[in-house]
């Protein structure tokens, strides 16, 4: 599975504004909206799942990363969105450390290979190094854009 | 001289007394003040001590004192850090909070007790600060460990909001006896208190600082004895240049407990001790001032107050002031509810009576009501409140222990207590090894019950005490080497695939339902339990891996006794069905030697760490073959 078949370019925000972890959550799902991606009176809900996913465990994997997902009924195929933040959120990772680098996923509830695909998918690419250093230093949505398509073309070696 | 005999021994029962009561406080959770309170209650002249105090006079004057002793002990504990990370929200609650708090608690009170308005804005003053005794000792020893700025914001609002209150108070004790107008006269008094404060605190301060530093005393016992004067003297000179008194004090112990003087350490635990002496002394005083009878009298109205304070008047409060800080709901919610009131209420309800106010008997009473409700209500359920906010966070692991080089000359060195971690840098090297900057040497090294003299070809080992000396400015250099590695540590445990982190409390059938996974066994008992009957009884260590269904769950942090805090949840390539997945695998066991992908291999393996570069990447391609060919299959993995 590529990035480019669940990550909604329109979506993709390169300057994040917020500085808390439920901020960001609602950015990101606030992105999707605005790409059309989810209805707006579902935002909330959506809000909330992701959060309650979130006490399961912080979604922020280390070394700056983040991938907050849940499932939901909202949407009737995986959606996604990347965010990057240039001061970085408290995300409680474990690690400490706070978080620039942020994927977003909302996947439906009937489809659970899906889910796990697309974040077997992220966590395979974001051990590069590289791929995270260039995404965490991009600026605007374009150079993000361009990561990932060159991410789905092997070209950091994933 | 037979009665000071007589209140001599009194006085020091009650003290046995109330440092007895402390003890209790401990078991039943209630907020040490309480017992206090409580015992002060039951030694007043309504109780079974029947001592008859009723010197509203000598009362205000003993609690101003203790009071300031508190603030100024407060002021030594407070880093400027957490001042400089949370002055702007605690500035506002400190200011306009309680002038918040102050209005809506007023309006209300002077509706429900049925008096003029001027009054009950007077009794919303006198409750509109929080308590810094409550809240220092509720946040700093009751156990209760939240976010750092969340608690700095708490501790140092209510080490600054007394001012607030005071002024308000005395402000509106002086509008009601005609001796200002409200307006310009009020305004300008507000700000003389504050800026004189401010100036006298610092001023104060710095000079303390410089006086400690340079005075060479001959008895190490007068250091802390010159701190208090400097405290006390700076509360004197604000208070009599017409500036907040409480508020310059705070600022002086914030001063100098930031400076390095000589004799630190002894004058914070000096000031500990006064600031605990002026706490009993404060509130058995106050509770022996009280009448329960009185009390009795207006719960209904108080209870009413009460409610409006906590549930209206404080959030309120905290919404408007925090809201462009960047604090969750359930932080405002905790914000909220960390109002604590104590014993400035209570001395300020002693004003009006010395003032002559109408109602100032009823004030009292109902201020004194309200600080009860409060500070049993709230301040025995905040541990509770901060568990089901999810705010609790683990205890920050111990720092290295400063011990003090005890001398009368300021030195510039310390020496410190290391503790060697098992994944800290120095354990297991020589010390001739270890990449120590200059000015530090190594005292000794104490493994177990036995002092070891270090040399260059002594071995750290995990698990010792190393002593070393060094100077401040290469403190950090050296907590590097010794202190565990926090953040790397984490780094160095992330395996080539990425985690996820699961707390060890859930249950197994809210991860399955999550991702509708299939793990197998009973789905109603938590992952850690689940994850401890997987790998067959045996004690889980660190990095332990457990496959099943599409994931691998690997214990990341294990507690002493053995329960999993935290796991590490990976998504494993799809198996055979998907054809995808399968041709991906080889990619991955490759990573090592593939050149296009050298730079991710070096990244998750340290190249410090070759013990490791060597043997672990091999078990886990054995473990991902292994896991695709549908094997759900435990295995043990050392990872050090």
């Amino acid at each position: 599975m590529k990035f480019s078949d669940f990550i909604c370019a329109k979506a993709i925000r390169a300057q994040l504004s917020s500085d808390s972890k439920q901020d960001v959550i609602n950015e990101l799902v606030e992105s999707l909206l605005e790409a059309g991606e989810i209805n707006a009176d579902e935002k909330d809900d959506i809000i909330a799942a992701i959060m309650k996913r979130e006490e399961l465990g912080s979604t922020g994997i280390g070394r700056g990363v983040a991938v907050p997902h849940t499932k939901h009924a909202g949407v009737d195929k995986l959606v996604g969105t990347v965010g990057v933040s240039v001061d970085g959120v408290d995300f409680n990772s474990l690690d400490g450390e706070k978080v620039q680098l942020f994927f977003l996923l909302i996947s439906p509830p009937d489809r659970p290979g899906d889910h796990l695909r697309a974040l077997e998918n992220i966590s395979k690419q974001l051990r590069g190094e590289t791929f995270c250093r260039f995404l965490k230093q991009s600026r605007t949505a374009e150079d993000i854009h361009q990561l990932l398509e060159e991410a789905d073309n092997n070209q950091f070696g994933g | 001289m037979f009665l000071l005999d007589t209140t001599i021994l009194a006085a020091s029962s009650l003290l046995l007394l109330g440092i007895a009561s402390s003890k209790f406080s401990a078991r039943l959770g209630m907020p040490v003040l309480v017992m206090f309170l409580g015992l002060g209650m039951l030694a007043g002249s309504e109780g079974l001590g029947g001592i008859a105090f009723e010197d509203y006079s000598f009362a205000y004057g003993i609690g101003t004192l203790a009071l300031a002793l508190i603030l100024f002990s407060g002021g030594l504990g407070t880093p400027y850090k957490a001042v400089r990370a949370t002055w702007k929200p605690a500035g506002l609650l400190a200011t306009v909070g309680v002038l918040i708090t102050a209005v809506v608690t007023g309006v209300a009170a002077s509706y429900i007790l049925e008096i003029s308005l001027a009054q009950g804005l007077l009794l919303g003053s006198i409750v509109g600060s929080t308590d810094a005794a409550a809240v220092f000792s509720i946040l700093r020893s009751g156990g209760v460990h939240i976010r750092r700025r969340l608690a700095d914001t708490l501790e140092v609002e209510s080490g600054s909001n007394d001012p607030m209150a005071i002024f308000m108070t005395v402000g509106l004790i002086e509008v009601l006896t005609g001796n200002v107008t409200p307006g310009i006269g009020l305004a300008g008094l507000f700000f003389n208190q504050m800026l004189v404060g401010l100036a006298v605190g610092i001023g104060i301060g710095l000079a303390s600082v410089w006086v400690l530093k340079h005075i060479h005393l001959g008895a190490a016992g007068l250091y802390p004895v010159l701190a208090t004067a400097c405290g006390l003297f700076s509360y004197g000179l604000a208070a009599d240049l017409g500036g907040s008194g409480f508020l310059a004090t705070y600022l002086t112990g914030m001063v100098i407990g930031n400076h390095r003087v000589v004799f630190h350490r002894g004058i914070v635990l000096f000031h500990d001790a006064a600031a605990w002496l002026g706490q009993i002394v404060m509130f058995i005083m106050l509770g022996m001032l009280s009448f329960p009878s009185r009390l009795l009298d207006v719960f209904v109205p108080g209870l009413a107050i009460a409610v409006v304070l906590v549930f209206v008047a404080r959030p309120l409060a905290v919404v408007l002031n925090v809201f462009p800080f960047r604090f969750s709901f359930r932080e405002q919610v905790f914000l909220s509810w960390v109002g604590l009131k104590g014993a400035v209420p209570i001395t300020l309800a002693t004003f009006p009576l010395l003032a002559g106010i109408p109602s100032a008997s009823l004030i009292f009473d109902v201020v004194f009501f309200v600080v009860l409700v409060s500070a049993i209500v709230q301040g025995w359920s905040l541990p509770w409140v901060a568990r089901r906010l999810r705010l609790e966070t683990a205890p920050t692991r111990q720092a290295p222990v400063t011990l003090e080089i005890s001398s009368l000359h300021d030195i510039e060195g310390d020496i410190v207590d290391y503790y060697v971690a098992p994944e800290a840098r120095a354990a297991g090297k020589l010390v001739k090894e270890l990449a120590l900057p200059e000015d530090v040497v190594i005292a000794l090294i104490v493994r177990e019950h036995q002092i070891r003299m270090p040399k260059g070809s002594s071995r750290i080992e995990a698990e010792d005490h190393v002593v070393v000396v060094l100077r401040p400015g290469v403190r950090p250099l050296v907590d590097r080497v010794f202190a565990p590695r926090a953040m790397e540590g984490v780094e160095k445990e992330l395996p080539r695939a990425v985690e996820f982190p699961l707390r060890g409390n859930i249950s197994v059938r809210e991860l399955e339902e999550f991702y509708q996974l299939s793990l197998g066994g009973d789905a109603s008992i938590t992952l850690d339990k689940w994850f401890r009957e997987r790998v067959g009884g045996s004690r889980v260590s660190k990095g332990m891996t457990v496959n099943c269904d599409r994931v691998r769950l690997r214990a990341v942090e294990v507690a002493a006794n053995g329960h999993i805090q935290y796991l590490g949840m990976t998504i494993l390539p799809e198996g055979a069905p998907d054809d995808e997945a399968v041709r991906e695998l080889p990619t991955e066991s490759l990573v090592g030697t593939d050149p296009a992908t050298g730079e991710a291999a070096s990244m998750s393996v340290p190249a410090s760490d070759s013990a490791e570069s060597a043997g672990s990447p091999v078990v886990d391609e054995d473990r991902i073959a292994r896991s695709v060919a549908g094997d759900r299959s435990v295995q043990r993995e050392q990872e050090s």
